[in-house]
């Protein structure tokens, strides 16, 4: 794979380097360990089709720059979209102000950083392609959705595309620069029988290009999947609420993975000592079944980066090794206070945040069962296909929301369910998983991680597995 | 916006790429600037965690042409930029549809005045950072002094000050700025695998009515410690008391369901049903624009629409949807100043309190949950349905016996708004989303 474009951030900043080498000093010249600017240029474009129409297009430009100082375990923090030497100036200024040591250090000349690999070797980059092109495509998947049955009575389709340019510079000298672009495109398909209405949702993309819609997944597809998702929730009852056993479908289920182990996992939450795994490294936390990791090096997956926005190169990581626990998601600071290796997990929505550890994508490693040979040891259960989402404490309680699934009665899938939601603590859930499946996949590539308000794009996946109890809610 | 420095001419920004539109082609063009200065600071175990202070400015702008519409925004706001970005509109509406319920909204007659709102407090600006500093170390260690307290997720104190700008070329041109505030605390307890959390924060406009660094230390502690050793619970259906904070977060979801977008949209189970009961008499609720002082109070909506008083339920009579511009043309209704753009936002959401204390609500509880917090997604517009991951107590015989966890809750928004049994008198304008103790007649509880 080839090295991405690098980005002449002087076209879009307007500042030279060595104006930046002195915005650097001027952030450590309160006595702060470390500093870092971290600039970034993002253009967003974004389509949305309702009620057979194409409604509206909008266009975004964001552009700006964050300075963050570190000072033991503090960290200051400025940003500005106004790029004049004197507001940069002033910004670095702010950072700095955190610290208060009469131990000053200099920043270490820059040196340009290339690497050589990347991870999103797009043919058709997205903010190259033209608008009538992307509106075909969105046409496209509306009328797939909406004839696919008469049931369905309202389509709503967004495409949206960002590529995000971002340079990054500290005072250890490194300079380095990465261009990520991100598609989504997304079908929600309301059926109505008598009185009855419901939602099917489907997408794709990923940080890929336009092939992506004639070569992974069509438009046409997505239409579809949305429409038969609505399609059969008509036909779903409420879930009987209780204890039970539950298997998970392979790839949505991904979010349990997420919920459950991935945040918990996170370095920042370790060294607080506020989540319950910060004292269990190298413990067993669950069954010996389970594997887990988070690889942000999966070519053209959403959560994948070249380089975390600390300008860290990426690992794939192992968190859970055969129940024990193997890993942590580390950013500089944790990585720093912990003293352990960095592993590229350093993220941040944009310019204007903090950035702090996060997955990218993430799952649960293939077991040895077949998926029907699962379902077959279930005798009455309770079989969850497709999520909203969940939420997770670091107390380790944590919900997911089941938006369709089916009953499992002797063995087999029978009557489909709807809306129920599973609850549990992960470490409970952990020791559970009776069963995990060879057939490993991944969720739809829309999927987005909000932590401290900040909103990223990850992915996550599993095999079918089978967890002998959890408590479902419905009816 | 910076301290000290003259706000930059962002009026006429906005009133000269209103013009640059209309001269290069659009029919209609609206312009919203927001120029906002941000200042925020965590201390954790009685440090400083993070320290934040930045100021920014974004544009967001609309075109129509021919009854297409194109949006754009940007935080460059260089001439240069925001001209290529307006032409490029202009270019995009070609692509849309055109679709005769866009467009602005006419210029309304209504004016509200606007320092009578009193949206913004001059205090905020001139506090320094020590004492914003101090608010937030100081909420910390009221609440540490609790040796129930195991640990800290650290408190927060922030502010911001934030000017609106806003100009369309049907002859609409105001502005405003406004100012908030917001201390918050979140903690743990119990031992490491028996850990509980929670978090308590006050937000205001105004400096001087924010809830002390005690208040807020010793809320936290209390709604953290009470959850202490949670004991898990059978299925069954039982009555439910939602203490305030769970009753704004169901107003919520009803906010979505009167949404006018929702409804010509048909994702809400209120379609076609104004003027038709959907509660009972208990329920009454408003959104109001207009309360002096209040978080979800604002002249005008995000397209210039005035605020105003709307009554959305009368006695469990549906009365009115809340309606931006496009969806009021749609549904050949008004609009109630309810815009957030694409969508509508709320401004004063509220459930109109009854009479009685919410000690009583408990005491008068033979058996039942008071839920406390819900975790997790699980809610259906589309059907009214409700299921989420829940924590509450456990009361009996009038009295709070134990804390439980892992349970979910399922029910259906119209039902109930239709068992509300009793509506407590705590009704506090905490959030835009207010609304006091209510309890309902039953609710499935979901356990073991």
């Amino acid at each position: 794979m080839k090295n991405p474009p690098s980005l002449a951030f002087e076209d879009h900043f307007n500042i030279s380097l060595g104006d930046l080498q002195k915005i650097l000093d001027i952030s450590l010249s309160r006595g702060g360990d470390f500093s870092e600017i971290y600039l970034e240029y993002k253009i967003y474009n974004f389509i949305n089709m309702e009620e057979d129409i194409i409604k509206e297009t909008a266009e975004s430009i964001s552009l700006g720059l964050g300075i963050r100082v570190l000072s033991g375990e503090k960290t200051g923090y400025g940003y500005t979209n106004d790029l004049s030497f004197a507001k940069i100036k002033k910004t670095a200024l702010t950072a700095a102000s955190i610290a208060s040591s009469r131990a000053l250090r200099e920043a270490s000349p820059l040196s340009p950083v290339q690497f050589h690999h990347n991870f999103y070797p797009v043919l058709e980059s997205p903010h190259k392609e033209s608008l009538e092109k992307k509106i075909s495509f969105v046409k496209e998947t509306y009328h797939s959705a909406q004839n696919f049955d008469r049931k369905i009575k309202k389509v709503k389709v967004s495409f949206l595309d960002h590529t995000q340019f971002v340079t990054i510079l500290n005072s250890e000298g490194l300079k380095v620069s990465d261009v990520r672009p991100l598609i989504k495109l997304a079908c929600l398909a309301i059926a109505e029988k008598e009185d009855k209405r419901e939602t099917g949702f489907s997408g794709g993309g990923g940080r890929v290009g336009m092939e992506y819609f004639s070569t992974d997944l069509t438009p046409k597809e997505i239409g579809q999947d949305a429409a038969k998702e609505a399609l059969e929730l008509l036909e779903a009852a409420l879930p009987p609420a209780g204890e039970m056993p539950v298997v998970l479908a392979p790839g949505h289920s991904g979010v349990l993975v997420h919920e459950a182990v991935g945040h918990l996992l996170e370095a920042d939450f370790i060294r607080k000592k506020t989540s319950i795994f910060w004292n269990k490294m190298g413990k067993k936390v669950g069954s010996s079944q389970v594997t887990i990791y988070d690889d942000p090096t999966i070519p053209y997956f959403r959560g994948s980066y070249n380089i975390d926005d600390e300008g860290t190169i990426p690992k794939k990581t192992l968190l859970i090794e055969r129940g024990k626990m193997a890993g942590l998601l580390q950013d500089r600071l944790s990585a720093k206070l912990m003293r352990r290796p960095l592993t590229g997990h350093g993220r941040r929505q944009d310019y204007s945040c903090i950035p702090i550890p996060r997955m990218s994508n993430t799952y649960i490693d293939r077991g040895r069962y077949s998926p029907d040979e699962i379902i077959k040891s279930v005798e009455k259960g309770f079989y969850a296909h497709k999520f909203l989402g969940g939420q997770v404490e670091d107390s380790g309680k944590f919900t997911f929301s089941v938006s369709s699934g089916y009953l499992i009665e002797n063995g087999k899938l029978t009557a489909p369910v709807k809306q129920a939601t599973l609850i549990g603590t992960n470490i409970e859930i952990l020791k559970n998983i009776a069963m995990i499946g060879s057939d490993l996949k991944f969720g739809l590539q829309t999927g987005t991680c909000g932590k401290e308000g900040q909103a990223i794009p990850v992915i996550d996946g599993c095999p079918t597995i089978k967890i002998s109890r959890m408590t479902v809610g419905g009816q | 916006m910076e301290k000290g420095k003259k706000p930059m001419k962002l009026k006429e920004l906005a009133e000269s790429l209103v013009t640059f539109g209309k001269v290069n082609g659009a029919d209609e063009v609206e312009i919203s600037i927001l120029d906002g200065y941000e200042f925020s600071v965590d201390v954790r175990l009685g440090k400083i965690e993070n320290l934040v202070e930045a100021g920014s400015r974004s544009l967001g702008l609309r075109v129509i042409k021919d009854k297409k519409t194109a949006f754009a925004s940007s935080s460059d706001l260089s001439k240069e930029a925001l001209e290529h970005l307006v032409k490029n509109a202009i270019k995009r509406t070609k692509l849309a549809s055109p679709d005769e319920f866009s467009g602005l909204p006419a210029l309304s007659k209504k004016r509200v005045d606007i320092p009578s709102l009193k949206l913004f407090d001059p205090e905020i600006p001139s506090l320094d950072s020590e004492k914003k500093i101090a608010l937030a170390t100081e909420t910390e260690k009221i609440a540490l002094e609790d040796k129930r307290i195991t640990n800290s997720h650290g408190s927060s104190f922030e502010t911001t000050e934030i000017r609106i700008i806003f100009a369309n070329s049907n002859g609409f041109l105001e502005e405003y700025e406004q100012t908030f505030c917001g201390l918050s605390i979140g903690l743990l307890a119990g031992g490491t695998d028996n850990q509980v959390e929670d978090y308590w924060s006050s937000s205001k406009l105004h400096f001087k009515e924010l809830d002390s660094p005690e208040e807020v230390a010793k809320k936290a502690v209390e709604r953290t410690v009470r959850q202490i050793k949670p004991r898990k619970i059978k299925t069954q259906k039982v009555p439910v008391i939602f203490e305030p904070t769970m009753t704004s977060w169901l107003l919520g979801f009803l906010f979505g369901c009167v949404s006018g977008v929702s409804i010509y949209k048909k994702t809400s189970f209120l379609v076609d049903k104004l003027g038709k009961r959907i509660g009972n008499e208990r329920v009454t609720v408003y959104d109001d624009g207009l309360m002096p002082g209040r978080l979800g109070t604002r002249p005008f909506d995000a397209e210039g629409v005035p605020s105003q008083k709307t009554l959305v339920m009368d006695k469990g009579i549906l009365k009115n949807y809340l309606c931006n511009t496009y969806a009021a043309r749609k549904l050949k209704l008004k609009a109630t100043g309810s815009s957030s753009g694409t969508s509508v936002s709320p401004s004063n959401f509220y459930l109109k309190a009854g009479n009685t204390p919410p000690e009583k609500i408990v005491s008068s509880l033979e058996k039942g949950l008071i839920l406390i917090r819900t975790i997790g997604h699980g809610l259906n517009p589309v059907t009214g349905d409700i299921s989420r991951g829940a924590f509450g107590l456990w009361v009996e015989k009038g009295e709070i016996v134990y804390p439980v966890s892992e349970i979910t809750i399922s029910g259906n928004l119209g039902e109930i708004l239709n068992n509300i049994e009793v509506v407590g008198n705590d009704l506090d304008f905490r959030s835009p989303l207010a609304g006091p103790t209510i309890k309902i007649k039953e609710l499935t509880v979901a356990g073991q």
